[in-house]
């Protein structure tokens, strides 16, 4: 499917900013089943700089800063992807899931040393024993990885319940296990610190879901919004993702945008402002699949 | 001959102790101290240490702890004993040191490079991935020569043997060279002819290359330098400022500075400067809450991104906290032979990181003999002796380590060496580490001769400045003499001649504005209690309207002082408020109160004023303190001692001080405390004076040091509208309002960048003080028909009207010059 996205993020601040430095993780990533067509930014007032840098994930971040006062910074991101469905995992996948922790550590291929980074704690996600026996429940001794992980996902989904009341961007973990409750960033911090807590590879992935509008009414521009599921590295098989907010495998509804080791890596904006008094914030995302045969390129 | 100073036996017949192999003769390198020490003998030992110790408090030498009941700046603890260790054995030292900076460095430029050691498994990745202090976003930056790793300190133990190991490696920031200098100055001071005739290996060369070191690593010519401190609060900020002001770089702490356009810049009263190198203080991960910590308030956003565009270098590099961790140590023999080639020649204590099956194993069967450590120190876990574990506790600790063990490292318990302190007129034998220094220069690397030798508290063994053990000096004794340079320019050197050379940041003058106001306030306050003191314990009721009026010029807002019937409870509750005022240290308005002010502020400034102004505010701070108890009467000659101190800082700042903008900060500070307090005392007349309370303008002159001139003019008779002249209008009087306000029409007018709008401002305020007729004024307040004085009505309005003035026009100051030093980022989006 090929998706138009448009995200746009506008702050309004009671009293001028006169120096903002800010950094966008906003470019999709492009790779096999998510393949960016087109991509570009615009930032309102004009930043005085502008620099786009890979992080040490592998995703390309802006960084700029405006230097005049100004009570409004909008910035918007168009993307044009085209997203195909995540590959059936391959029956490889099935392997009992201890393969997948123990061989890490002495594998020192690129892909071996990349993986076993998301095995670590990172600073939102600490790994603990709670974590570790709600994990183990699914994750039984010998068991296939792939039935494992999809038992954990729709259990996650079962026991935790979507409300946005409960959390904030700054819940830990920790907290969200307690409330059973929050948001998506919430249910995929907490499959990440169960799969850590078992010494598997998770890495949380920012992106965006394609919304349905009820029988008969038209799409809602603007009504889409930014989601998050993860990722886990299956031995054999490579990186399976999972949504547990939707009890989902990720199809073609799901663009991604970048990938790290918990929100923190891959917050959508970020910055820092000088001025400013309170804030005001407003995110709008726009996710129109464009019903045409997708232009591939042979 | 030892033994006239050893009281004590030596308390463990199994540790190497430094000055001796027997407790009773010297080793024979220590023969001409222990000699010398008995020469001297314990009153003069004594008298020199009481001196030493003196000018450790005047110089505000200090360490800060943390959660210690004496607050920050506990004065610096050192000990009239050098360790004493030979040239062939510090070569020995020196080589290994060095080779482990040799190494560390690489280790660092891979790990932040292209990480190879990784690849071919010769350092585990879960040391990295799993490492909080591992900086992503610094990794593929290329770093400058040299400056990954600029300086590190390694801790070093004897062993019983007589052997050294490595305790630790700090990387990070490195802290102790500078109160390794400033110990040196304190004992060389102590033992002067001893240290004269000992060939000891000096320290400056060090920190000439240090400086050189640095400026090498800048991208521009002539480049600026800053040494970023996290401020006061922290532990070592004394050796900060004093580093600053030794190598001669600006002090800064993060607000001072800002990120345009992928240059930083430090902001000064004259705008922004380019800074070029940073001499690094604050902890990595708090330097750019944009990249790095997003919770730091200490840190520049945008500072990554400088270094990132070649901007700016920073020493040591962001990121070198990594191999701070003590996990590492079990690698490095092979990471030696692997990098360098060789052996590694100072063997680190006995390691084992429980991230490797082995070493986990073993770590758990003998847990007693070992200390239990976070892998990576940033967890903040204090270290656990396993021997001195409840069997409950170590099932605990067994189970945390078996779960996460990559988590946790065990290391040998290491029986220290010990050396003679000097305390309680004696020699005692107390265990030891040596913090050595290593430096990386164009030329390099270098050692610096000696140390930080740190001291366990009594019968300690747990070695640790941050829990509050002594210092030591230590002499490297060459065999040959010694290079005695100092940091001062050779004089063939040629030399750029310069004048206004100090840059202002905005937050030194912010700073220096309130150091003035303070120091006026405190006089201020000190004069009107002088004035006060005697005169309420001897009080006549026929005073008292005088002294209360005078009372309530000092414009305290908590004072509970009120006029009750029966005179003599008055002058009761009188001398109570009095004495609260003079001791209270948690009245804000007290006198106490405000000279800690003076030393808090002084010392945030403590690089930017010379020796003598450190010290006296080093006096000033504790001018007032006196044992509980104390009465009334005795105040008054402190007071008098107080008065001639702050007078002393009057001085110094009027002849010592360079007219730079630093000192037009503080002058107009200074005017500017002295006009609302001058403001606030005459108005009391205006508002209007009554007749009862007449005796309040002999108090006020009395206060003001205008006595004599009143005398000299109108003899005795007390007039307030002469009174009001002389205080008020006279600009030939120092202590006059108008002198005040001209002056600071004066110093404003040459401040870079000043307003127009507050200049005139201040310029009305003078012309409206000028043009006031005072002879068409008369008093009293109302006239023989109950109508009251509309001359002296204006009179108190412009009064009123300056009571306002004053306060807002430092507010536009303060907005102007050094809010922007003020201002914190706010997170967002995080």
């Amino acid at each position: 499917m090929l998706y138009k996205i448009n995200h746009r993020t506008t702050y309004r601040y009671v009293s001028p900013v006169s120096v903002g430095s800010h950094v966008a993780c906003l470019k999709p990533r492009s790779y096999e089943q998510n393949q960016v067509v087109q991509n570009s930014l615009k930032i309102f007032p004009e930043p005085k700089t502008l620099d786009e840098r890979i992080d040490y994930f592998g995703n390309a971040l802006w960084f700029f800063t405006i230097e005049e006062p100004h009570k409004e910074l909008i910035v918007e991101s168009f993307s044009e992807v085209l997203r195909t469905g995540d590959r059936v995992p391959d029956a490889r996948a099935s392997l009992p899931w201890e393969e997948s922790t123990l061989l890490l550590r002495e594998d020192h291929t690129p892909e071996g040393l990349d993986a076993y980074q998301y095995q670590f704690e990172s600073p939102r996600i600490r790994i603990a024993n709670d974590f570790a026996a709600y994990a183990l429940e699914s994750f039984t001794p010998g068991r296939m990885m792939l039935d494992a992980l999809t038992e954990l996902t729709s259990r996650i989904h079962k026991d935790f319940r979507f409300d946005s009341r409960v959390t904030t961007v700054r819940t830990t973990p920790e907290e969200v296990f307690k409330k059973r409750g929050g948001v998506c960033q919430d249910f995929a911090h907490v499959q990440i610190a169960c799969l850590r807590s078992i010494k598997l590879a998770a890495r949380y992935v920012s992106g965006y879901l394609r919304t349905y509008p009820p029988a008969g009414r038209p799409r809602l521009i603007g009504a889409d919004a930014s989601h998050a599921w993860i990722s886990t590295y299956c031995r054999g098989a490579g990186w399976i993702d999972m949504d547990p907010t939707n009890d989902i495998a990720p199809t073609d509804g799901h663009v991604t945008l970048a990938w790290g080791r918990d929100y923190g890596d891959v917050s959508p904006l970020r910055g820092l402002i000088l001025g400013g008094g309170s804030h005001d914030l407003q995110v709008e995302v726009d996710m129109e699949p464009i019903d045409v045969l997708p232009r591939i390129a042979f | 001959m030892i033994g006239d100073l050893y009281q004590t036996a030596l308390r463990y017949g199994t540790t190497y102790e430094e000055s001796s192999t027997d407790g009773v003769r010297p080793r024979p390198h220590w023969e001409p101290l222990i000699h010398s020490l008995d020469q001297l003998g314990t009153e003069e030992l004594r008298r020199r240490w009481a001196l030493a110790e003196r000018s450790i408090r005047e110089n505000g030498i200090t360490y800060n702890m943390y959660g210690d009941p004496l607050g920050v700046n506990r004065p610096w603890k050192t000990d009239v004993v050098p360790l004493l260790l030979l040239e062939e054995e510090w070569k020995f030292i020196e080589a290994g040191i060095i080779q482990r900076a040799e190494l560390l460095s690489r280790l660092l430029e891979d790990l932040y490079g292209d990480q190879n050691l990784l690849k071919n498994g010769h350092f585990p990745a879960a040391l990295l991935y799993g490492n909080p202090s591992f900086l992503r976003p610094l990794v593929g930056v290329p770093v400058p020569k040299h400056s990954h790793l600029h300086m590190l300190a390694v801790d070093l133990a004897r062993s019983p043997d007589g052997k050294w190991w490595v305790l630790a490696d700090r990387t990070q920031a490195p802290s102790g060279s500078g109160y390794a200098l400033e110990n040196r100055t304190i004992v060389s001071d102590l033992l002067p002819e001893l240290f004269r005739e000992s060939n000891v290996k000096r320290l400056a060369p060090f920190f000439r290359a240090q400086r050189e070191a640095l400026i090498a690593m800048a991208p521009r010519e002539n480049p600026r330098i800053v040494l970023y401190t996290p401020g006061p609060h922290n532990e070592t900020y004394f050796e900060h400022s004093f580093l600053a002001k030794y190598l001669q770089f600006t002090l800064v702490v993060g607000s001072d500075m800002t990120v345009r356009d992928r240059r930083l810049y430090l902001k000064t009263v004259s705008g922004l400067e380019q800074v070029d190198v940073i001499l690094r203080r604050v902890d990595d991960g708090f330097c750019d809450p944009l990249e790095l910590r997003g919770d730091s308030l200490l840190g520049v956003p945008g500072l990554v991104e400088a270094i990132v565009a070649g901007n700016v270098t920073v020493a040591n590099a962001l990121g070198s906290g990594l191999i701070e961790s003590a996990a590492i140590m079990p690698f490095l023999p092979g990471l030696s032979r692997h990098l360098l080639g060789e052996e590694l020649k100072l063997p680190s204590v006995a390691t084992w990181w429980c991230g490797q099956d082995r070493a986990l194993d073993w770590v758990l069967n003998h847990l007693d003999s070992v200390v239990v450590k976070p892998a990576f120190p940033s967890r903040g876990m204090e270290p656990v002796f396993g021997s001195e574990l409840p069997e409950a506790k170590k099932a605990e600790l067994i189970e945390r380590v078996r779960a996460f063990p990559h988590e946790y490292v065990a290391q040998e318990q290491v029986t220290l060496s010990t050396a003679p302190v000097w305390e309680d007129d004696r020699l005692n034998p107390r265990s030891i580490v040596l913090r050595t220094f290593v430096l990386n220069t164009p030329n390099g690397w270098i050692a610096l001769p000696g140390g930080l030798v740190r001291v366990s508290e009594a019968d300690g063994t747990v070695v640790s400045m941050q829990r509050g053990g002594h210092s030591k000096d230590a002499w490297v004794l060459s065999n040959d003499p010694v290079d005695t340079f100092s940091m001062l320019r050779p004089v063939n050197e040629p030399l750029e001649l310069r004048r206004a050379s100090h840059i202002v940041p905005s937050g030194v003058a912010d700073n220096t504005f309130w150091l003035g106001r303070y120091v006026e306030r405190a006089e201020n306050i000190a004069r009107i209690l002088r004035c006060l003191v005697p005169k309420v314990r001897h009080g006549e009721v026929s005073e008292l309207g005088g002294l209360m009026s005078l009372h309530s010029s000092l414009g305290s807002s908590k004072s509970k002082l009120r006029k009750t019937k029966l005179a003599a409870t008055t002058f009761a509750l009188f001398e109570k408020e009095l004495l609260s005022m003079l001791t209270d240290i948690k009245r804000w308005d007290s006198l106490p109160s405000t000279l800690a002010e003076v030393g808090r502020i002084g010392g945030n400034v403590r690089e930017r004023l010379s020796a003598d102004l450190t010290l006296l505010i080093g006096q000033l701070r504790t001018a007032m303190d006196a044992e509980p108890g104390v009465p009334l009467a005795e105040y008054s000659g402190m007071l008098t001692g107080c008065l001639e101190l702050l007078s002393a800082f009057s001085g110094m700042e009027r002849e010592n001080l360079i007219r730079g903008s630093g000192w037009l900060f503080m002058s107009i500070g200074r005017r500017l405390e002295r006009a609302i307090y001058m403001t606030r005392q005459l108005r009391v007349i205006t508002r209007p004076l009554s007749a009862e309370n007449w005796d309040y303008l002999a108090y006020l002159l009395d206060v003001a040091d205008s006595s004599v001139t009143y005398r000299t003019r109108y003899y005795t008779t007390l007039q307030p509208i002469a009174v009001i002249d002389v205080l008020m209008m006279d600009e030939t009087n120092p202590r006059s309002l108008a002198f005040q306000i001209e002056h600071l029409v004066e110093l404003y007018e040459k401040l870079p960048r000043h307003d127009t709008g507050d200049l005139k401002t201040m310029v009305n305020a003078l012309n409206r003080l000028r043009s006031l007729d005072l002879q068409a004024m008369l008093y009293p307040a109302q006239d023989k028909l109950g109508r009251r004085n509309a001359a002296l009505g204006r009179l108190d309005r412009l009064l009123a009207d300056f009571e306002q003035l004053l306060p807002s026009w430092s507010n536009n100051l303060s907005s102007r010059y050094f809010s922007h030093a003020r201002t914190l980022p706010i997170t967002m989006g995080q």
